[in-house]
């Protein structure tokens, strides 16, 4: 097998379990009443019990046997969050195979680059817009022999040798498990935890994504790791989750799936991405993990609607904003609020705190974290203030999410964190991070250049993430390939620029231009919902998100914004130019990755002529 | 699923009268303070609050199929009346020159509930066949039917001017008219009453709460928005108007009952278009499809007097005495009963209920305003 011996392993470190379908059998006979999943059908959620759950792994896993899946098999999920999704990539990591995620908004020559590049042999996908996409491109796909359907909606009326319902499927499973009770347990106790487990294809902010491998060992250490770092001993014995990031990311599938069975969490999947403030106000999830976007949107939806409020509700918030942000500061200097401050804490959460947390869906959340990218320390602070315990973390893909963390106690803004206990980290002369641990990836699936790239000999990972000691925590830069040299030389990091812009609620994208160029300038997108409230009250008519970017009146406000920012940075480091994009950014366009990143060489291109007008 | 109010995971629980334990909580201190306050409450407020509990129940009744399914009636005094008689009737002195069979409480207060039910289901039928005005005006014709009938019936009203004595509220063996002692306090017998009123009151309510929030009282609020809508959505109209009228006047039998045992003695010009009017205005004031809002109007209209009453003595051109003055206290409590109909219909078309859940808005959207 190619997929398991591409870096030398000196260590194998201690695993609970071999991997995390036998951690799930674990509980499942210790615990089996307890609620494992919650899926929200016709305005309830909907409970799985632990019992059920293995229940549907087993027959899941026994399907896929039926339908020809072998170890080492690759079957990729093309789904949003939903039940399916977690019994399925259990089911096949289970059988031995590998899971392959893809995210619900690739299009088709996406699809057709990862089914192709992974060699799925089977898809499980959502509803007929997954399966069209399948069907549209797989004539060039010979190794794909099945594609089972969860949503029948649309697809049953399809006549395909090719597709199966979920629901025979799982027939198919339940005659196969009648047959052979025992096999599915066999192949469970079988796994060798340094085999892959999953490939997980990295978002490809420049050329096509590259597949990371992650081990059945990776997957388990990562769980155990992150059970005893979040918040620990602070948990209840009933942790909710709220599953929204997609489980295809690294990301998601830490906190969701590995962090959920560790924990022995009950995770809820959110209906859709739209949803997510809602089911978050209805779950309180005990434990939040989210990227800066999802805070910044918060933290900016919680400013516009009190800024509606009435004068009382106004002149008590801001009363107790302003109390909040002396009490986080204070959290900051000594890493408590100290008597005098949660006094005042308390009296606040009476009248402010306690309504506005039930509001954002961050009343029972003992931890929340910003990860992914980097965070605005404005927005982490205004969260602070409100007391919500929120940290920022870093980790990606190729180290299974896990790498460094601020504690509750001693948080720095603008860091991210000090190494968590067993991570190494190192910072290489150059300034890139280096991270060592047993959670570092096995190496990219056919492309052994890269996997040497980024892991040298000594099992160094190479993060591509340039950054510098501040004490015990770290502070990063930006990406090493982002940084920006001006033409007079200096070295600019523009994504601490773009993510002060967006702090502003107006302000949706931005991504800062100053690659050998004379000054700095940006590209910034509108946050369309705000902006077109903001503009209704003050009776600017506009027709389009177009329309809208190029209103005076807009273009004035933004700038004060920018004026704004500028007023925190040096002075070569300031925005001397900046235009409205005409257009909402798609990843369906190719200028986000599915994570909603932009892709800077993409909108260089496609926009090279506002650019070029900047410095003309 | 502590602090999560919001998670819901069964259907039952969404329906649930008090979906949390703090709301369950909060109405049993409620209850507790009014069971309380009887034992602390004058004779003639007492007696006030226990008219008040009754026509609560009328109101409900009346709110049902007027507020829910939609079905305007004006109807609602001839109801009342006919619980009164039926309890008069059944509860009456015996060997007297009027009906009276000497029942006790227990049989006489659901027979009248139930009389006016039949009652109600003969009325139903035309309620399938007409809608909104036409309707209004066919159960207007009832109240005067209804007068006629008891101003004409002696042996069971007494006739005009001299009416008759209500019946006696004895309950198993017990009269609640005559003062008794009450774990180890004397109670007076308009405490009583009141203490009774509340019971019957609570009873009723939860009654009617389940209904509504039931099957039965879903398919009663698509009726009301749209009948043909509803009855593509297989909703029996039929069926449903009938429930409706049945139950409706079931509250109304058990309301007229209680009402005039209170009062002691019923008058047959009692039951006329006016009584009908005063109930729509509690509904309205109070709130329409809400059964805290029919107790809120019914209180409040019961009150009224009271209110102006009070008024009198610090507002200078409104006296007591029925002659002297600019206005008298009668005259204020008419100019103010119109007033508020036209003011809430204006200002608050949810009524006394729809500024509570405003206020209950403004907490509940804390610290925003949406």
């Amino acid at each position: 097998m190619t997929t398991t011996a591409e870096r030398p392993r000196s260590d194998t470190p201690s695993l609970a379990f071999t991997s995390m379908t036998a951690w799930l059998r674990d509980i499942a006979h210790s615990e089996p009443e307890r609620i494992g999943l919650r899926e929200k059908e016709f305005g309830i959620w909907q409970e799985t019990t632990y019992a059920e759950y293995w229940e549907l792994v087993e027959t899941a896993g026994m399907a896929l046997r039926a339908l020809g899946v072998e170890p080492d098999d690759k079957v990729a999920i093309h789904s949003e969050n939903r039940l399916a999704w977690v019994v399925s990539d259990l089911a096949i990591q289970g059988i031995q195979a590998v899971s392959v995620g893809l995210y619900s908004t690739n299009p088709a020559p996406e699809v057709e680059y990862l089914l192709g590049h992974s060699e799925s042999k089977v898809l499980i996908a959502e509803d007929q817009e997954q399966v069209d996409k399948a069907l549209a491109v797989r004539d060039k796909l010979p190794q794909l022999q099945k594609i089972i359907y969860v949503e029948p909606r649309g697809v049953s009326t399809y006549d395909d040798p090719m597709l199966l319902s979920w629901e025979d499927f799982l027939e198919l499973g339940r005659r196969e498990l009648a047959a052979n009770p025992n096999r599915f347990d066999t192949l469970v106790d079988g796994i060798d935890p340094v085999t892959t487990a999953t490939i997980v294809y990295t978002s490809g902010t420049t050329g096509p994504p590259k597949g990371a491998m992650l081990s059945h060992s990776n997957l388990v250490w990562t769980a155990a790791e992150a059970r005893s770092v979040i918040a620990s001993g602070e948990m209840p014995d009933e942790i909710e989750l709220l599953s929204y990031l997609p489980l295809c990311h690294v990301f998601g599938r830490l906190y969701d799936l590995a962090y959920g069975l560790a924990a022995r969490a009950t995770v809820n999947f959110a209906e859709s991405v739209d949803t997510v403030v809602s089911d978050l106000q209805e779950i309180q999830p005990t434990y939040f993990p989210a990227p800066p976007r999802i805070w910044e949107k918060m933290a900016a939806g919680a400013q516009v609607r009190m800024a509606h409020a009435s004068l009382t509700k106004k002149l008590m918030y801001g009363a107790f904003l302003k109390a909040g942000m002396w009490n986080a500061d204070r959290i900051l200097e000594r890493g408590s609020r100290g008597s005098v401050g949660e006094a005042v804490h308390r009296i606040g959460w009476v009248f402010v705190y306690r309504s506005l947390q039930r509001k954002i869906g961050m009343s029972q959340c003992r931890q929340a974290v910003s990860g992914s990218a980097p965070i605005a320390p404005e927005v982490l602070k205004f969260f602070m203030a409100l007391g919500v315990p929120i940290v920022e973390g870093w980790g990606m893909t190729e180290t299974t999410a896990l790498g460094t963390i601020n504690q509750l106690d001693r948080i720095k803004l603008g860091t991210i964190g000090e190494p968590l206990e067993g991570c190494e980290i190192q910072i290489a002369d150059d300034g890139e991070i280096l991270a060592r641990h047993p959670a570092v990836f096995m190496g990219y699936f056919k492309n052994p250049a890269a996997t040497a790239e980024a892991i040298n000999p000594e099992g160094w990972l190479h993060t591509g993430d340039v950054g510098e000691w501040d004490d015990n925590h770290i502070r990063i830069i930006d990406r090493k390939k982002d940084i920006i040299i001006t033409a007079g030389g200096k070295n600019i990091s523009p994504s601490e620029i773009e993510n002060r812009l967006k702090v502003s609620p107006f302000i949706k994208e931005a991504m800062v231009i100053g690659d050998r160029r004379r000054f700095v300038s940006a590209l910034i997108g509108i946050e369309f919902d705000v902006a077109a409230n903001w503009a209704q009250r003050r009776n600017i008519t506009f027709t389009t998100y177009r329309d809208l970017s190029e209103k005076p009146e807009l273009i004035e406000l933004i700038g004060k914004q920018v004026a704004a920012t500028n007023a925190e940075f040096a002075r070569v480091e300031q925005i001397k130019e900046f235009r409205l994009l005409p257009k909402e950014l798609d990843h369906d366009q190719g200028e986000l990755t599915a994570t909603q990143k932009i892709k800077r060489g993409v909108l260089e291109e496609q926009f090279s002529e506002i650019i070029e007008e900047m410095y003309s | 699923m502590r602090g999560r109010p919001g998670l819901v995971t069964a259907y039952q629980r969404d329906m649930a009268i008090f979906p949390t334990n703090t709301q369950r909580v909060w109405f049993a201190a409620f209850a507790l303070v009014m069971a309380l306050l009887t034992f602390v409450l004058s004779d003639d407020l007492a007696l006030r609050g226990a008219s008040a509990a009754a026509a609560a129940v009328g109101a409900i009744g009346l709110n049902l199929v007027t507020g829910w399914a939609g079905q305007i009636s004006l109807g609602h005094a001839f109801f009342l009346g006919i619980g009164a008689y039926t309890a008069a009737a059944l509860g009456g002195e015996t060997g007297g020159p009027l009906i009276g069979l000497g029942l006790e409480m227990w049989i006489w207060l659901p027979a009248a509930g139930l009389v006016a039910a039949v009652a109600g289901i003969v009325v139903a039928p035309i309620a399938t066949r007409l809608r909104g005005l036409y309707l209004a005006f066919v159960t207007l014709g009832l109240v005067f039917i209804g007068e006629h009938i008891f101003r004409e019936w002696d042996s069971l009203t007494g006739g005009i001017g001299v009416g008759r004595s209500a019946p006696k509220p004895i309950l198993f063996g017990y009269d609640l008219s005559r003062e008794g002692s009450f774990l180890g306090f004397t109670l007076s017998a308009e405490q009583q009453y009141l203490l009774f009123a509340l019971v019957v009151l609570l009873v009723m309510g939860f009654l009617a709460k389940n209904l509504v929030r039931g099957r039965v009282g879903r398919a009663f609020s698509a009726i009301r928005d749209r009948d043909v809508a509803a009855e593509i959505m297989g909703i029996n109209l039929a069926r449903h108007k009938l429930i409706a009228f049945a139950i409706s006047s079931f509250y109304a039998g058990i309301a007229g009952a209680l009402l005039w045992t209170f009062v002691g003695f019923i008058e047959p010009r009692s039951f006329s278009l006016t009584l009908s009017i005063v109930y729509i205005a509690m509904i309205l004031i109070g709130g329409a499809a809400s059964i805290m809002g029919s107790i809120m109007g019914a209180v409040f209209i019961t009150f009224l007097p009271r209110i102006v009453d009070l008024l009198s003595g610090y507002v200078p051109f409104i006296e007591d005495s029925p002659t002297g003055g600019f206005l008298t206290v009668s005259q204020v409590e008419q100019i103010l009963f119109g007033l508020l109909i036209v003011v809430f219909l204006i200002v608050e078309p949810l009524g006394l209920y729809g500024i509570w859940i405003r206020i209950r808005n403004y907490w509940k959207a804390w610290p925003f305003s949406y």
